[in-house]
């Protein structure tokens, strides 16, 4: 199926692109790597009377390091940060996401912002931004604001994003040396979004769980954070126990609904098989 | 809406200036417009991979761009591959490994072998597996695929000693 | 006359067809060149499964700028007759379906209107403009739910949504149950699947002179697709021309006819313009024919020894809303009662065989047809055999295998087994897949690193060929079983040969080719394969069901020997000798024991054509072009073993095949590395069927899985690789010694997956009769077993 018809602009500045955003209100759609949004397109379920093209603004397209935060650009594309020697050294999380997001194709075309921005409940990265203390940094007309990763993602496919507004870019929190992290998913075949995963990271000292971040992506309506299982962990031995623990927690704090692909008690389920594989086999960065 | 616009696109080395509608997707583009008709379209949802192609030496699913936005790119189809005389060596371990039936996805997994090749020279089984999910092949079962991918490693190898 | 060329076929000669695919320069039906004027179309498919059209407006979309024309149901009525298919069973329920639904729809995705436009973009554009109203009525999609006494009546010529109740018994039956040492039964659930190839579905109908209509379609039937086209749209035959070109991928859905293909001839001679429409994979799913939504309920009685001495089976498929073309609704249903009996000595034998409608997609061919669910069930049989009497699996079907010694033999349903290696293809298998160290190792636990460890078995025996007889035993009489061969020499003594199929990527330019250069005595690069087009060479059954080889190859020999004797009967002439005498071997003739004394073809066929001054012998006739027909037996039966080895992970419920054997036996083999290319692509398809795939309705009719992010392929790290080996046993009864084998892979998948599975839980005590085996299913039978 081919898309309907709309009106295409290309800024070359992000000022130009909230310029457009504020011209055209709520009949814009940011187009980045559009590999979420153009399939839509195609099926004729999203049909924006504008699209406002990203891929001028070569501003956006960053990865740098502002205090304790790694700052990805909008125009980051996925496989640009998943092969960034910065990302592998400050996020090893996000390293180790992305190669599950999407396939290689559309990682060539993806930027990380775009995935966040679209708010899948299948999608690894909204779970990873939340598992690294993201801050999305949300640009308008009227200025800048800084939204935390639980405060950005509302609902399937639904954001805090205002109309007129663009994800500039999204901070997220430097991990420490000493940290491990992992990301487990289990899918129904290779090309298959995943039927539920698990992102996490934790650190210990003297045998002693000091932080741990769970979120849980592919179990809900929207990417969640796993606070009752990360509590269970912090001040724990990470033994058995403790691991146990942390999923009973887990499973107890997700509330998945089936679907075709898997039901709900098995999503259950296995957030738990998940966490437990994640804290077992958890690369150190 | 339906206004057209201009575009400028570099396709398999040469310049091509058109006008098209904002909504014309790369892939009908590239097959109608320019005749480029090797680029097939088997889902315009973004799975397939029939549509593979190389933009800015990268593989995309031509079915999720528009020709519009990407003006200015450098674009690879598998007409590009080879010469009057001679298979690419990637094609031509497609043929000897027997790794296509019908055809209709191997241009696609030809482009995606390019990029693998050309980002890992001596890659392991395990990693051309991981690179040619990006393309769905409903005849062969994959395994002459990898087997082709496997020698056509070998053989650029030995024709580009690093 | 004899003929000693180097046999070409049983060479994996490399495919011809490869060269220009690999360039980017396939010509699939939408990379066709097209005349400026093509018209496009795009259907308006209905979102109800069952649903009164009280009223259609086309006045948007007529007033876009670009769109031609729109017409509905009742337009298209008075251009072509409803289309049925034609089937002779007793008590069949005939029924017709019109090409766009005029006053009710069926199932989700029916068109009930077709815009007509400039581009295919504005033909989308008007398609979303029509507005039509519809009066939503009950729907029924189940199975089982279809004959319930208040189930919604989904066709009004399908009284209680019975398309065809088919029945079966041996007088032995009862008598075999009643001296039972055990009776084993099960009940077996096969989701619904389709085969979706990469190529969608498309037509370009192209009005030219002299024939009025030039028609490309990406079908595998082109010449009965001519004749349905001649019928229903009732236009002369003779006026039309059915070109297949490049096919990309056709498993049995593309030998349907669908109504998209006579809206569109019909728009074409109506509009006196090209029309052109290209399916997209969104109407694809919606619309392309399905298969597997079965049912089977078997039992078996058996010994102490585990001998089966009589087999019941309630088999119950679904046909979806109408039954489809050329095939008919009954096509699995009648397979899979007549498939089941499989290469076992199964002598006392009953079936009941029905096939309902519901609000659902019409259901036609998917390799294998029938064959995956059969062999599901007997395989499964066999398994739960083995378990209730403490055997061995592979013992249990080597104890009721019809063994070598025996063959040729008739089964119970009338099918006669030629040639064939049921005991040597299992023993040749469970040798290359080290079956009994595997069981040896399992023997101390099946859960082991948190997986459980498990091997299937599938041995089966896979119809192809089928001739007349065949289709006329499953009601299918106006589907004819023969193909045909032209073998033409030219004047310059290349060889063209004409042959009645359509490829689909099976390689047949190659394959056919190494057929006619062995039974002319030419080069093998001295031979041309034409085909998929009805304007050249004459009729034939074309391409499904396992077919061209035995039935193509069988034909081509034949019209090969006719222009070989013809062309030794010249050469003989020439060189002043007997027919008898003269040798035909690597494009030359030559008098016995005198090689000197030759000729090349093109000498020879330079009499033939007058175009030297030798005269031709009194009585021959100009030219060399021979043409033959050949219908093979009632059914050509292949047989094959598949072991499957896999690891259930005892966490998550995903299954990682660890290993995957398949022996082989399609009796002679014309190509090796295209016949394991067949068996490895059909593999992968069984892979897909038998672990992921699955097409949903919800309960009201609504599709749930309408793009390939919800209906889901096996991709590149989920195919694992393969031990093939092969055992010929020439088929006696084909010319040719050919049997089919392009369903065989997936035949044997789905069993021997699912029984790998099952085999890997066993001790979990757990029952595994369904598919597909994702892993939400099978961790749920893993937590409720307590594993």
């Amino acid at each position: 199926m081919k898309p309907a018809p709309f009106s295409f602009v290309a800024p070359e500045s992000l000022e130009e692109v909230v310029r457009a955003l504020a011209e055209h209100g709520d009949d814009a759609r940011i187009l980045a790597g559009g590999q979420s949004l153009v399939p839509l397109m195609n099926l004729r379920l999203a049909r924006p009377e504008v699209l406002v093209s990203i891929n001028r603004c070569h501003e956006l397209d960053y990865i740098r390091l502002v205090d304790d935060r790694l700052v990805v650009g909008a125009l980051v594309r996925q496989i640009d940060a998943e092969t960034s020697l910065l990302v592998r050294a400050e996020c090893p999380l996000l390293a180790t996401a992305l190669p599950h997001v999407g396939l290689p194709a559309t990682r060539n075309r993806g930027t990380v912002c775009g995935s966040l921005a679209h708010c899948d409940p299948l999608a690894e990265l909204p779970a990873v931004a939340l598992a690294l203390d993201a801050e999305l940094v949300l640009t308008s007309a009227a200025g800048e604001r800084r939204v935390p990763a639980d405060a950005f993602f509302i609902t399937e496919m639904t954001t805090c994003i205002e109309p007129g507004e663009v994800v500039a870019a999204v901070a997220l929190a430097r991990q420490d040396p000493s940290e491990r992290s992992a990301l487990h998913e289990v899918s129904n075949g290779g090309h298959a979004f995943p039927v539920g995963g698990v992102a996490l990271r934790w650190a210990s000292a003297d045998g002693v769980c000091t932080m741990a971040r769970i979120a849980a992506f592919g179990v809900g309506s929207v990417a969640q954070r796993l606070v009752d299982a990360e509590e269970a962990l912090v001040g724990s031995d990470l033994g058995p126990a403790a691991v146990a623990a942390a999923v009973a927690a887990a499973r107890a704090e997700v509330n998945p609904t089936g679907d075709i692909h898997a039901d709900a008690d098995y999503r259950r389920h296995l957030v738990g098989v998940l966490l437990e594989r994640g804290l077992l086999e958890g690369e150190s960065p | 809406m339906n206004d057209e616009v201009p575009v400028t696109v570099t396709v398999n080395g040469r310049t091509r200036q058109s006008r098209v509608e904002p909504r014309r997707l790369l892939v009908d583009f590239l097959r109608h417009d320019l005749g480029l008709t090797g680029t097939h379209i088997g889902c315009e949802q973004g799975v397939c991979g029939a549509c593979t192609v190389l933009l800015d030496g990268r593989t995309a699913r031509s079915c999720l761009h528009f020709a519009v936005a990407v003006d200015g790119s450098e674009i690879r189809t598998v007409e590009d591959l080879a010469s009057l005389d001679e298979l690419h060596p990637i094609q031509e371990m497609f043929h000897r490994k027997h790794a296509l039936q019908c055809g209709f996805c191997t241009p696609g997994f030809l482009l995606t072998t390019v990029e693998l090749l050309e980002r890992t020279a001596e890659p392991d089984e395990a990693a051309i597996r991981e690179a040619l999910m990006n393309n769905v092949c409903r005849c062969t079962g994959y395994a002459n695929i990898v087997d082709a991918v496997a020698e056509a490693a070998v053989e650029l190898r030995r024709r580009n000693p690093a | 006359m004899s003929s000693d060329t180097q046999g070409a076929v049983g060479q994996s000669v490399l495919r011809r067809e490869d060269d220009y695919l690999l360039r980017g320069q396939g010509r699939f039906v939408d990379d066709l060149p097209t005349p400026l004027n093509t018209l496009h179309l795009a259907f308006v498919l209905s979102p109800y499964a069952h649903a009164r059209i009280s009223e259609i407006d086309a006045s948007e979309a007529l007033a876009l700028d670009g769109v031609v024309d729109v017409l509905t149901g009742a337009d298209l009525a008075a251009m072509v007759k409803p289309i049925a298919a034609q089937i002779e069973l007793p008590g069949y329920s005939f029924n017709t379906r019109d090409v766009l639904a005029a006053d009710e729809v069926r199932f989700a995705g029916e068109a009930v209107a077709v815009v007509v436009a400039e581009s295919q973009y504005l033909a989308e554009d008007g398609a979303e403009l029509v507005q039509v109203d519809y009066e939503p009525l009950p729907v029924v999609t189940d199975i089982a739910e279809a004959t319930d006494p208040d189930a919604p009546q989904v066709n009004p010529t399908v009284p209680g949504n019975v398309y065809f109740e088919g029945r079966f018994a041996t007088e032995g039956v009862a008598a075999g149950f009643e001296a039972a040492a055990h009776v084993i039964a099960e009940d077996f659930h096969s989701n619904r699947v389709t085969a979706v190839p990469i190529e969608p579905r498309g037509c370009l109908a192209v009005p030219e002179q002299p024939a009025n209509l030039v028609f490309y379609s990406s079908t595998q039937i082109h010449h009965l697709l001519r004749t349905a086209l001649a019928e229903f749209l009732d236009v002369a035959e003779s006026t039309l021309r059915v070109v297949v070109p490049d096919v990309g991928g056709g498993f049995g859905i593309k030998a349907a006819l669908y109504p998209e293909e006579f809206v569109c001839a019909a728009l074409a001679l109506r509009l006196r313009r090209p029309v052109k429409w290209i399916q997209d994979r969104y109407g694809a799913l919606l619309t392309d024919v399905h298969a597997r939504d079965n049912h089977y309920r078997v039992e078996a009685a058996i010994d102490d020894d585990g001998i089966v001495l009589a087999l019941r089976a309630e088999i119950r498929t679904n046909g979806g809303a109408y039954s489809a073309l050329p095939f008919g609704c009954t096509l699995e249903t009648t397979g899979g009662a007549r498939m089941i009996v499989g290469p076992y000595r199964i002598t006392e034998y009953e079936y009941t065989a029905t096939a309902v409608a519901t609000h659902t997609a019409p259901v036609l061919a998917y390799r294998g047809v029938a064959q995956p669910v059969c062999f599901m069930a007997i395989e499964g049989i066999m398994d739960r055999i083995a378990r209730r009497l403490e055997l061995d699996p592979a013992e249990v079907r080597l104890r009721n295998m019809v063994p070598t010694a025996e063959l040729p033999w008739t089964n119970i349903v009338g099918v006669r087994y030629d040639t064939g290696s049921f005991v040597e293809s299992l023993e040749m298998a469970m040798e290359m897949a080290n079956y009994d160290e595997f069981r040896a190792t399992q023997a101390q636990g099946r859960l082991v690193d948190g997986k459980y460890r498990g091997i299937g078995i599938c041995s089966f025996t896979e119809v192809s060929g089928t001739g007349a007889p065949g289709w006329r035993a499953r009601g299918l009489t106006r589907l004819p079983g023969f193909d045909s061969g032209t073998v033409k020499v030219e004047p310059t003594g290349k060889v063209t040969a004409f042959v009645s199929h359509a490829h689909s990527g099976q390689g047949h330019f190659t394959t056919f080719a190494q057929v006619v250069a062995d039974a002319l005595g030419a080069r093998l690069e001295d031979v041309t394969v034409v085909e998929g087009d009805t304007a050249a060479g004459p009729y034939g059954t074309n391409t499904f069901a396992s077919r061209s080889a035995v039935t193509g190859g069988g034909a081509l020999i034949r019209a090969s020997e006719k222009a070989r004797l013809k062309l030794a009967r010249i050469a003989a002439f020439m060189l002043e000798s007997t027919p008898e005498d003269i040798v035909v071997a690597d494009g030359r003739m030559h008098v016995a024991g005198v090689p000197s004394r030759g000729l090349s073809f093109q000498e020879v066929a330079e009499t033939a054509y007058a175009m030297n001054t030798s005269d031709l012998p009194e009585g021959e006739s100009f030219g060399i072009e021979e043409t033959d027909f050949y219908d093979p037996p009632l059914v050509t039966m292949a047989n094959a073993t598949h072991i499957a080895q896999v690891a259930v992970d005892a966490g998550d419920g995903t299954v990682d095949i660890e290993g995957y054997t398949v022996v082989h036996d399609c009796g002679r083999v014309i190509n090796p590395m295209i016949v394991d290319g067949q068996v490895m692509g059909g593999v992968a398809q069984g892979v897909g069927e038998a672990l992921m795939e699955e097409f949903v309705y919800d309960e009201d009719g609504q599709v749930r899985t309408a793009t390939l992010i919800d209906y889901l392929l096996p991709s590149s790290v989920d195919v694992p690789n393969f031990q093939i080996a092969h055992i010929e046993s020439p088929s006696i009864d084909t010319v040719g010694g050919f049997k089919g084998v392009g369903e065989g892979g997936l035949i044997g998948a789905v069993p021997a997956l699912v029984n790998a599975v099952a085999d890997a839980l066993s001790d979990l005590d757990v029952n595994v009769n369904t598919k597909p085996l994702r892993p939400a299913l099978l961790s749920r039978l893993i937590r409720e077993a307590g594993g």
